[in-house]
This record gives structure tokens, sequence and C-alpha cells, in this order.
């Protein structure tokens, strides 16, 4: 019957609120503020400039990761294959430069890999109509072997060291790394917020169908955040590679959990359509300042991933106690 | 069979919803093994009395008995034990299960210690049950082999098991070949042998003429009358299913001459075949059809939406095929769904962004989006489109279905197409935006759109269209304009009649706007 009718849902939950205001990423700041006040209390070298800039330098691979995992999940998937997607890329980079191939293509050619790693997930994702989550667990055990198979197992030694001292050095005492993150992030933000990309990637999350309809480009905007989350997990490796001096196989591995974690901590929905750039920040630092703080109270690593277990669980469910139903 | 105790009464019954009552004071009866037929229109409150036997909505007033006792079920469940069985057009079924366990789901039989599950025992029963409606049918096969028909008397046989004393069956036939028919009909009147009252609700008059004793008609949610059917004649029963007065006043006409939209042979080698049909410029062509005609399927193959297998759609004279929505779009054709919520809304996005989706490239600059000029054109547009509340920024999922559609349309005039598509632009929307909306149609047909119109409701075609398009069973049976468009007309061109079921008679009327 033609009676179905929405008046009923229009008396809307905190619709006083402006929209601009981001109450999601204010309450991930507040519970950063919170750990950090925990950690400054329990233990004084927590809050000096020097441990923030190290728990900044350390959330900084998973806040890369994270940052692409972030795209994806909003647009409704996920990408189970960032780890080995990061050491295939880490291993081709650095089987480039040991070959003598010029420092700036060997990148290229490192973030190339890992974009054409996501290429292939998104491909088959947006033609082949598979589910995200399926399409990448396969990739996760392809592109492992592929890096594994590659270097038979072996770490690539003899990276350049103009392009280690690179990643380890510092701008006015703040971490390269850091830099580079931050940079990203910043373009990232752009293109969530600013970008008729970014609306097509919140669109095809949010109501696929509709947004199809309405004339989005829906294959076109899955496969690229796949590409994107391939080429961020490309940087991602870099930078350790660049931080340890060599290009194991067997790098990133479970980096994939820490960067779902970071991205739902900070406001992301496995449901699709919705997500932020800072708060996905925020989360990854979360996460890295949980670390340092525990560890500097010489905890156990046992103990840290019971932590890290209860904050994501807790940041859940703060998540859907304050959004109302999900 | 038939005799005068009352089995089930239904009495007084009132339902509405905001903006809409959907059953007046409707009141019938049926006798104990009676086949008693359910009819009406679209919308005129089959499903939603269905829905109140069944004890899926509540009545605001009036009361149900069965056998003299009311009965006031809370829920489907109740129902059930009170003697209601409901057999839903969409079956209701878990594919992975076999038919036993779908037979004895959420009241399955125990093994001896009333832990586990007793399969066998469960079997047993069901080939009882069934052995009786069709022995063909194996209980130990996962139901989502057997045919859809099968799977109906699945239903049935789930229904018997709950000493069902009156079985609703709600389009029963929709998707069953005529021999499959023939089987439910004996099904039916064996069933009505023993004593069990049907009520069914059906389109298709020469189903209703063979298998029910008497029939209810409904219109516009009020009860009409109920007749005997072998005292009664088709026409007579369409004449008071559609008899209602002609109320709105016809809109003028704004239909140029030239040819904007032409499809010819245009099907889905599924459901749609052989359309054909022009759309001039300026005009509003209706599209009328009983649920299930295919109009939705149609307008999904014009707006590139579903992929289109046979024929041609021309634009502006030029051949096009469109391999998705985005290409319709530029080819200047917009859709607004019949589903706004499933396909037409981004719910957690703003008004805004949900308007700027098509036509992104005209509030951006640089590859950025211009934040301000969109909202301000946004504003500007659902100004006068006298969006409630006036908030651009607010997300669309706050809003009202009415002001919902009014987003959605002025999604598709920021994006400036030329022919829009409108599937039940009225469906769920109180009656207040209901006239704004057909307002604005009228006003975008003045300005020179072309539209063309799916709806359901007869006084809403009669009111918009220039010409009428009427479809019936995935093809188009005739095209109406001026002073053949009636509501006998249309009726006559969608109820697929007890004769002709060859309708292959490819009406096409003169149609000169």
């Amino acid at each position: 019957m033609n009676t179905t009718s929405d008046t009923k849902q229009t008396g809307g939950r905190r619709s006083f609120l402006p929209a601009a205001i981001n109450l999601r990423d204010a309450g991930t700041l507040l519970g950063l503020a919170l750990i950090f006040i925990v950690f400054a209390v329990l233990n004084p070298v927590f809050l000096t400039i020097p441990n923030l800039l190290n728990i900044l330098q350390q959330s900084s691979i998973n806040a890369c990761i994270a940052l692409g995992m972030t795209f994806v999940i909003i647009s409704g998937g996920i990408d189970l294959s960032v780890g080995p997607a990061a050491a295939i890329s880490a291993v081709a980079g650095a089987a480039l430069m040991t070959a003598g191939v010029p420092l700036p293509v060997a990148l290229l050619g490192a973030v190339g890999t890992g974009m054409l790693c996501g290429l292939f997930n998104g491909c088959l994702i947006a033609f082949a109509g598979l589910q995200p989550f399926i399409v990448t667990l396969g990739g996760l055990s392809l592109y492992r072997a592929l890096a594994l198979i590659f270097t038979d197992g072996n770490p690539i030694f003899g990276i350049p060291p103009e392009f280690r001292s690179f990643i380890n050095g510092d701008v006015l005492g703040v971490p390269v790394p850091v830099l580079i993150v931050g940079l990203i992030a910043v373009i990232l933000w752009v293109v969530l917020n600013r970008s008729p990309f970014g609306e097509y990637i919140l669109a095809v999350g949010g109501n696929q169908e509709a947004a199809r309809i309405a004339g989005v480009p829906v294959a076109r905007t899955k496969i690229t955040v796949y590409v994107m989350s391939g080429g961020l997990a490309a940087i991602a490796a870099l930078i350790l590679m660049g931080r340890l001096g060599a290009a194991d196989p067997t790098m990133g591995n479970l980096w994939e959990l820490d960067a779902i974690a970071a991205a739902a901590i900070g406001g992301a929905s496995l449901m699709g359509g919705k997500g932020s750039v800072i708060g996905t920040l925020l989360g990854a630092v979360i996460l890295g300042a949980l670390r340092n703080g525990l560890t500097l109270m010489n905890v156990q690593a046992f103990y840290q991933l019971l932590a890290t277990g209860i904050i994501i669980i807790v940041a859940m469910l703060i998540d859907r106690a304050t959004r109302g139903r999900a | 069979m038939a005799s005068d105790i009352i089995r089930l009464a239904v009495d007084g019954i009132h339902k509405g919803f905001p903006g809409v009552k959907a059953l007046e004071d409707v009141s019938f009866e049926v006798r104990p093994g009676e086949v008693h037929g359910l009819l009406g229109e679209n919308g005129a409150g089959k499903s939603t009395m269905l829905n109140v036997l069944s004890a899926v909505l509540k009545p605001d007033a009036g009361e149900i008995r069965i056998d003299g006792a009311t009965i006031r079920p809370s829920s489907p469940k109740e129902a059930r034990a009170a003697g209601i069985a409901m057999i839903h057009q969409e079956l209701q079924h878990i594919p992975g299960l076999s038919v036993a366990q779908n037979i004895f789901l959420g009241r399955p039989l125990k093994t001896a210690g009333g832990l586990l599950v007793n399969r066998r025992a469960q079997e047993r029963r069901a080939r009882e049950l069934l052995a009786e409606l069709d022995p063909d049918i194996d209980p130990g096969r996962p139901i989502h082999e057997l045919k859809v028909a099968q799977q109906q008397i699945v239903e049935i046989a789930r229904a018997l098991l709950d000493d069902a004393k009156i079985i609703a069956m709600d389009e029963p036939t929709s998707s069953l070949t005529p021999s499959e028919f023939d089987s439910l009909a004996a099904l039916i009147s064996k069933l009505s042998g023993q004593g069990v009252s049907i009520i069914y609700v059906s389109h298709k008059m020469d189903e209703v003429f063979q298998v029910c004793q008497r029939a209810t008609i409904l219109r516009d949610g009020r009860f009409v009358a109920t007749v005997d059917l072998a005292e009664t004649s088709e026409d007579e029963v369409i004449a008071s299913m559609v008899g209602r007065e002609i109320s709105a006043e016809r809109h003028v006409s704004h239909a140029g001459t030239d040819v904007v939209l032409r499809a010819e042979g245009v099907g889905d080698g599924r459901m749609i075949r052989g359309a054909n049909f022009d759309l001039h410029k300026g005009e509003v062509l209706g599209v009328a059809g009983l649920v299930g005609a295919g109009r939705t399927e149609l307008m999904r193959l014009i707006a590139g939406i579903d992929r289109m297998t046979e024929g041609r759609v021309e634009v502006n004279g030029v051949e096009r095929r469109f391999r998705t929505p985005r290409e319709a779009i530029s080819a200047g054709i917009g859709l607004v769904p019949e589903e706004r919520k499933k396909d037409g809304i981004v719910r957690d996005r703003s008004v805004a962004s949900n308007i700027a989706l098509p036509c992104m490239k005209r509030f951006s600059r640089a590859g950025l989006i211009r934040r301000a000029h969109l909202r301000r054109e946004a504003t500007s547009l659902m100004k006068q489109m006298n969006l409630r509340p006036p908030n651009v920024d607010r997300p669309i999922g706050q809003f009202s279905g009415g002001n919902q559609q009014k987003v959605i349309i002025g999604r598709w005039l920021a994006a400036d197409v030329d022919i829009l598509l409108f599937d039940e632009p009225t469906r769920g929307i109180d009656i207040g935006a209901k006239s704004e909306i057909y307002d604005l149609i009228e006003r975008l047909a003045a300005t020179g759109k072309s539209i063309i119109v799916v709806s359901s409701e007869l006084p809403e075609i009669l009111r918009l269209s220039d010409r009428v398009v009427v479809m019936r069973e995935g093809e188009i049976a005739g095209i109406l304009s001026g002073d053949e468009i009636d509501e006998g007309r249309i009726a006559a061109l969608a109820i697929p009649q007890s004769k002709s079921r060859s309708s292959k008679q490819t009406a096409e009327p003169v149609s000169q706007p």
C-alpha cells in the first residue's frame, strides 16, 4: 500500500547543532586528551616534547595506512591487503634502488606497485562485483606470496644512505615521516571535504544505488579508493624501509587491523558513508600514545594488546551511545 | 459448503496513516469454507486490510471476530494462533533450509530430551501434510530448489500445521504460470471443502471469478459492496472498483510538437517487451497500469539504470545507448525514483550535497567544490520549492518524505535535465505536499521540460497527463490522448481480461497531443 509515511522521522535528533561542527571528531579528541592526562599523571616523561614527537613518529606509519583505509571504509569497503601490498611495494622499491635506478624513479616504482595492487583489488570489486572483504583477503595472501617469491624470503639490504638519512631526518625537530604523513593528511582532508570525488565516496558508501541513479561514477570511485589505499600502503612501506635500512618481504604483518582500528576509533563506520580524516589521525595517535605510555611504564606487551582491545571496544560503545542508532 | 454461519467478521475497521486514511469503516464477513475475493485498485486498501487481519498493523477502530469471538492479536504470531494465516505475495521462507525445516520454522518438533530438533519426525509430519497438497514435494529438499508454485504450497502446508481457519492469499498467482494456477485453484477448492475459508486478493478478474464465490470490493479505503460473483458480471465489478468521481481539474497542456524522446521496441529480455512511445517537448505523459505491469522497469531502462537488450531510444533525434545512469543524465534524462529511501537519497548527507551529486562540475572550480556557491544555489532552488525547514545543510534523512522528494526533484533542476521521469511521485507523501508536487510538475512542463509520470493513482494520472500510456504485463497496451483519457478506458486496458490472455494486440491509437 502506498501509505508509508516519513513524517514521523522528521523530528531530527541533534538537529539544533550546525552541521559544520564535527561532534564525532571532538569526541575522539576528548578521548585522546584523557589518555594523555592519565599517562602524564602516571609518568612525568610522557608529556615531554621529545616523547610527544616520538609518539607522532611511531604513529605515522599506521596513520598513513589508516588514512587510505578510511577512504575505503567510507566507500563501504574494506582493504585487508594493505600489509602485503606494503611489503611488495617495499621489495620492488628496494630492488630498483639496489639495481642503481635513480632514487626518484625507484620511489615512484614502489608507490606504483602499491597502486597496482589497489587497482587489482578495485577492478575485481567494481567490475566483477566481488565482496571487498574476500577480494582483499585474497590480495593479502597473493601480494605476500609474490613478495616472498620475488625475494626468496630474504630481506633486501643496501638501501641508499641518502634515502635513509632523508627519512630519519627532521625539519625544526619534527621527524620527516610525521611531516610526510601530515602533508598527506592535509591533501586527503581537502579531497574528502572539498572535492567532488569526496562527495562521491561519501555518497557511494552512504547509499550506492541512490548514488548510481544520481549519476555518480560508482565503479571509478570504488577503484580509486583502493588505488589510493595501495599507494598509501607503499608510502608507509617506504618510511619503514628508510628507518630499518632494509625491505623485508614479511613487513606489514597485521597492519590492516591497526589501520581499521584507527579508522574506527576516529569515527569511520564499517557500514560505509561515514568517516573523517582528522578522526583517523587522532585514532592513530590514540593507539600510538597508548603503546608509548604503557611501554614507558614497563608494562608487558601482552597487556598493551589487552589495552588496545579495550580502547577499541570502549570507543565503539561510546560511538554507539552518542550517535544513537547506527 | 457455504452456509449462513459466519467464520470471520470484519466490523468497522478504521486505519489511518499520517495524512492518509487507508481504511475507513470497512466491514465484511466470510463464511466457513468460503473463498472470498478482496478486490480494489492499487491503493484501495486491500494490503492494509490484509495487514490488519494478520496483525502486522493495529486498526485504529473496529473489531475482528472469529466464530463470534472478538480477537485482538498484537502480532502476526498471535493472529496465526487465532486461526488467521497469511500467504504473502513475496513468499517468506529461508532459502538454505529444507521444506520440512521451513514448515516447522519457529515451532520445531523436539527429540525426547527436548534439546534437539527431531528432523526425522519433522520430515514425516511434513510428508503427511504435503501428501494431501502435492505429493511431489520432497520434505527433505532445500526449499529454494522448488518451483515458486511449490513453495507456495509449502506455505499453505505451514498454515495448515497451525490449524488455520482462514488463509489470506495476497496476489498468489503473480508469479505462476496458467497451468500452475489451475492446480492452485484445485487446491483452494479442496481446502474450502475441508472448511477452511480463503481470502483471495488478486487483480486478475478471470481468476477471481473462477475461484471465489463472493467478493468484497474496496475503493479509496472504503467498503463498496460485497457481491455474489455468480450474479455479477466482470464489468460490474470493474465499474465498482474504479467508479469514483473524476475530481481534479485537468491541467493546461504545454506540449509542443518536437519529439524529445522516442522509444522503439524497447525491452529488457525479461519483463518489458516492444515498448513504443514518443515524448514531446513540454508534454506530461502519464504511465498507468497495475502494480507489476512493468512501469518502473520501463522507466529504469530509459534512465540507463537497467540494461536495455532490445529496441532503441532516441533523444532529440539522436540514438543513444546508456550503459549507466550517468550517461542518461548527460543526455538530459533524470529519474525521480519510487523508492526514495533506497534509490533516491543519501540519508546522512546534506540537502546541498544530495542536490549537487549529478552536477558536481557545475558547482566546482579547479577540482574543488565551491561550497558557498553551492549553498547559495541550493538555498534559492529550495526556497522556490518551499523546502521546510529551509536549511540545505541539514542531512536529508531528517526531512519528511515530501520534502525529500522536493530535494530529489531539485537535484534534476540543478543538473538542468530536459526530460524528467517521475515514478510514483507522491507515494508516501502527505496531502499538502502532494499538491505542491503536482503544481511543480505543471510548472516544469510550462517551462519546456518534458515529463513522464508513472502513477498507480488514477486521479493523479488524470490530473497531470496530456496523454496516457497504459501498460499491462510488460507491454504497452495502449496510448490514450485527449478525450479518450478516462478511468474506464484506462482500467479496461490495464486489467488483464479473461479471454484475451494472449494480449498481443498492439493497440496504439493515433496520438498527437
